[in-house]
C-alpha cells in the first residue's frame, strides 16, 4: 500500500517537473518562456509549486487517495488530537436542530457529519416536550467529498459506528465548486479543513451561498495564520520539520504532508478569508481563532 | 441618637461617591439585546440627568443596530472591519439581521409557555416567520436574546401605554399609588409566562448574562421614576431607584408563588411595599437600627473571637 503510495506521488510529482520550467531555462529558452507566461495567466498554487489549475484537482485528487486510509491517525498525531476538539466546538457553534438539512462538504471520513448527527439526535430527545419530534424524522446529513476513497473511508466508519440503518446520513461525490444540490435546500454548511484544497476558493464559497436557504449558516474550519510572536517560530518549526516526517513514519508519505504544510501558508489568513466570505454574500461573517490562529473557525450568515 | 445620625452620614457619603464615580454618559438606549458588551465596572446605575428629559429616544430600530453593530463579542471572535461598511450597505437592501433577529424571537415568545425560554422554542419561532431555525446558531447567548429581547419589549409596551393615554390618568393619583399601578402593568405583561419565569431569572442570573440584565432592569426603574413624575436630580435619585428596584425584584419573585385570582396578593405586597418606602422617615429609622445591629453583631463576633483566643492561651 505504501509502495504503491509512493510510487503514484514519484509519478506525481516527475509530472509537475515537467510542467514546470526551472528559472534559468525560462531566462534563456523563448519558447519556454512563453509557455511559463502561459503557465501563469491560468496558474495556482499547490502548495509552494505553482501548477496549472486543471491540474490542482488531480493532484490534490492523488493527495487525498494516498492518505485517505491514514487520513484519521495522521490528523491525530499531527494534532495531538486536538482536532477532535476543534471539530466539536465547529458543530456546537452550527448549534444543529431536529429537522436540520446539513451539508458538510470536503467531509470524507464523516467526523463533522457524526457529531452533527449526534447532537441532533440528542436534542431531539430533551425536546419530546415540544413539538418538534414530528420533525426529527426531515433531519439529513449530506456529506459530499470528491474523493471516493475518503467516502469509503466514513461509510465504514459509519458501520463500525452502527448508523447503518441511519436514513439520515448521505454520502455523495462531488466538487465544492460545483454542488449537485439544489438552490436553498440546506440549512447548514460546513467545510472542515477542506477549503483550502479547494481550487477557486470564491466559487465554493458562491456554492455554499447558493445552496443555503434563508437563514442558513456557512462555518469553515480551517488552518491558518498565526501571528503570536514567539509561538509562530515553534508552530514553523514544528509544522515544516516534524509533520512531514510523522507522514513519512506513519504513512510513507513525505510528499503529501510537505504539500499539507505548504498550502496552510499559502491560504489567506483569517480577517482576507473573511473579506472573501463576505463577498460571496454573507453576513454577519466573524472568525474565532483557536490555539492563537493555528485553526480559524469562520462563520457566515445567509439573509 | 448618634448611631442615627452616623447612619445618615454613611447614606450620604455613600451616595456621593458613587456619584462621582459615574462617569457622564447620555442616557443608554433603549435596547440592550443582542451583543450587549460588558458595562465598565463601576457603572451600576446610569447618572441622573441633568434636567428632567421630555423626550427619552424613540427610535429604537436605530438605537438597536448602532448599539449592536459597534460591540464585539467575548473571547477570540472578531468581525472584518471592512466587512462592517459593506455589512451595513448589505442591510439597506433588504431586512437585515437585526429585523430578522427581532422577528425570530417575537415569534417564539408564542411558544415559551409551552417550550420554556429555550432554543426549541426559538427554532419554533424561525419556522413560523418562514427562514431557516440555523439563524438561532447565530444569536449571541442564545437563551439570554429571547429573555433579553422580552424584557426590551415590555419596556416599550410600558412606555407605549404611558405616553398613549393611560399617563394622564397617573396624574390623578398620590406618587405612591402611581408607583404602583406602573408596577404593576409591568408585571402584568409576564403574567402570561409566569409559568416559565423562574427559568428566565435564573438564566438573567447567569455570569455572562447579569449584566445586561442588570442594565435593563436600571432603565426600567428609571423609566418607572420618571413616568410617575419624578425631576428631583439630587441624593434622592439614586436611592429612589435602588428602593424601586428592590422592591420590583421581590414583587417579581413574590409573583411567582402567588395563586391568587389575577395575582391580587401581589398588588397588595407591592402597594404596601412602595407605601413603606416612600415613608422616608421610617426607612431611615430603619437603616440607623439595621446599622446599629450590624456593628452590634459584627462587634460582638470580633469580640467573641478575641475573647475565646485569649480564654484558650489563658487556659
Amino acid at each position: 500500500m505504501a509502495l504503491r503510495a509512493s510510487r503514484r506521488l514519484a509519478s506525481c510529482s516527475s509530472h509537475r517537473r515537467l510542467l514546470l520550467p526551472s528559472q534559468a531555462q525560462a531566462s534563456c529558452n523563448p519558447t519556454v518562456a512563453a509557455a511559463s507566461a502561459f503557465l501563469h495567466s491560468h496558474a495556482t498554487s499547490f502548495g509552494y509549486k505553482q501548477v496549472r489549475e486543471e491540474e490542482k484537482s488531480r493532484l490534490v485528487g492523488n493527495v487525498f487517495s494516498s492518505v485517505a486510509s491514514s487520513y484519521d491517525l495522521m490528523n491525530d498525531l499531527m494534532s495531538v488530537g486536538l482536532h477532535r476538539l476543534w471539530k466539536d466546538r465547529l458543530v456546537s457553534k452550527l448549534n444543529p436542530f431536529p429537522g436540520m438539512k446539513h451539508l458538510d462538504v470536503a467531509g470524507g471520513t464523516g467526523d463533522v457529519a457524526f457529531r452533527v448527527l449526534e447532537r441532533v439526535k440528542s436534542v431531539g430527545h430533551r425536546a419530546m416536550q415540544g413539538t418538534l419530534t414530528d420533525t426529527e424524522e426531515d433531519t439529513h446529513i449530506y456529506v459530499c467529498d470528491i474523493n471516493p476513497n475518503m467516502l469509503n473511508v466514513g461509510k465504514k466508519r459509519a458501520t463500525e459506528r452502527g448508523y447503518n440503518d441511519e436514513h439520515c446520513l448521505s454520502w455523495i461525490q462531488g466538487d465544492a465548486e460545483a454542488l449537485s444540490f439544489e438552490d436553498e435546500s440546506m440549512d447548514g454548511y460546513t467545510i472542515a479543513f477542506g477549503i483550502r484544497n479547494v481550487t477557486h476558493i470564491e466559487k465554493a464559497l458562491s456554492e455554499a451561498y447558493r445552496v443555503l436557504k434563508r437563514g442558513g449558516r456557512f462555518l469553515c474550519l480551517e488552518l491558518s495564520h498565526v501571528d503570536v510572536p514567539v509561538f509562530k517560530q515553534i508552530y514553523d518549526v514544528y509544522s515544516f520539520s516534524v509533520v512531514p516526517t510523522m507522514g513519512e513514519l506513519v504513512a510513507g508519505d513525505r510528499q503529501s504532508y510537505q504539500y499539507l504544510v505548504e498550502s496552510i501558508r499559502r491560504f489567506p489568513n483569517q480577517e482576507k478569508f473573511a473579506q472573501m466570505i463576505q463577498e460571496a454574500g454573507f453576513e454577519r461573517v466573524e472568525y474565532e481563532n483557536l490555539v492563537g490562529g493555528v485553526v480559524a473557525i469562520h462563520s457566515g450568515l445567509k439573509l | 441618637m448618634a448611631s442615627s445620625l452616623a447612619a445618615r452620614r454613611l447614606l450620604s457619603r455613600a451616595a456621593a461617591a458613587r456619584r462621582l464615580a459615574l462617569p457622564l454618559a447620555s442616557i443608554a438606549p433603549r435596547r440592550f439585546s443582542a451583543d450587549a458588551g460588558p458595562p465598565p465596572p463601576s457603572q451600576t446605575l446610569p447618572p441622573p440627568p441633568p434636567q428632567p428629559v421630555a423626550e427619552t429616544p424613540r427610535s429604537e430600530g436605530a438605537g438597536a443596530s448602532s448599539s449592536s453593530s459597534t460591540a464585539t463579542g467575548a473571547g477570540g471572535a472578531h468581525r472584518s472591519s471592512p466587512g462592517a461598511a459593506a455589512g451595513a450597505r448589505r442591510q439597506g437592501r433588504g431586512a437585515g439581521y437585526e429585523e430578522e433577529q427581532e422577528k425570530v424571537l417575537c415569534a417564539s415568545l408564542l411558544h415559551v409557555p409551552r417550550m420554556g425560554w429555550s432554543e426549541s422554542a426559538m427554532v419554533a419561532g424561525a419556522r413560523d416567520v418562514g427562514i431557516s431555525p440555523a439563524i438561532v446558531g447565530a444569536f449571541p447567548r442564545k437563551e439570554a436574546a429571547l429573555v433579553e429581547f422580552f424584557m426590551d419589549d415590555c419596556l416599550q409596551q410600558l412606555m407605549d401605554r404611558v405616553d398613549a393615554g393611560e399617563g394622564e390618568q397617573l396624574k390623578n393619583l398620590k406618587l405612591s399609588e402611581r408607583l404602583s399601578k406602573l408596577v404593576r402593568m409591568r408585571l402584568e405583561m409576564q403574567a402570561p409566562y409566569i409559568s416559565k419565569w423562574p427559568q428566565a431569572l435564573s438564566i438573567q442570573s447567569q455570569p455572562a448574562n447579569v449584566s445586561t440584565s442588570l442594565k435593563q432592569r436600571a432603565v426600567l426603574v428609571d423609566e418607572i421614576w420618571h413616568a410617575a413624575g419624578d425631576v428631583g436630580s439630587d441624593i434622592d435619585w439614586y436611592v429612589k431607584r435602588t428602593v424601586l428596584g428592590g422592591i420590583y425584584s421581590t414583587s417579581e419573585v413574590y409573583m411567582l408563588t402567588d395563586n391568587s385570582p389575577d395575582f391580587r396578593d401581589t398588588w397588595t405586597f407591592v402597594n404596601r411595599r412602595i407605601k413603606d418606602a416612600l415613608d422616608f422617615q421610617k426607612t431611615f429609622q430603619e437603616a440607623a437600627y439595621l446599622a446599629e445591629a450590624v456593628g452590634a453583631g459584627m462587634g460582638g463576633t470580633v469580640q467573641g473571637v478575641l475573647n475565646r483566643v485569649f480564654q484558650n492561651r489563658g487556659s
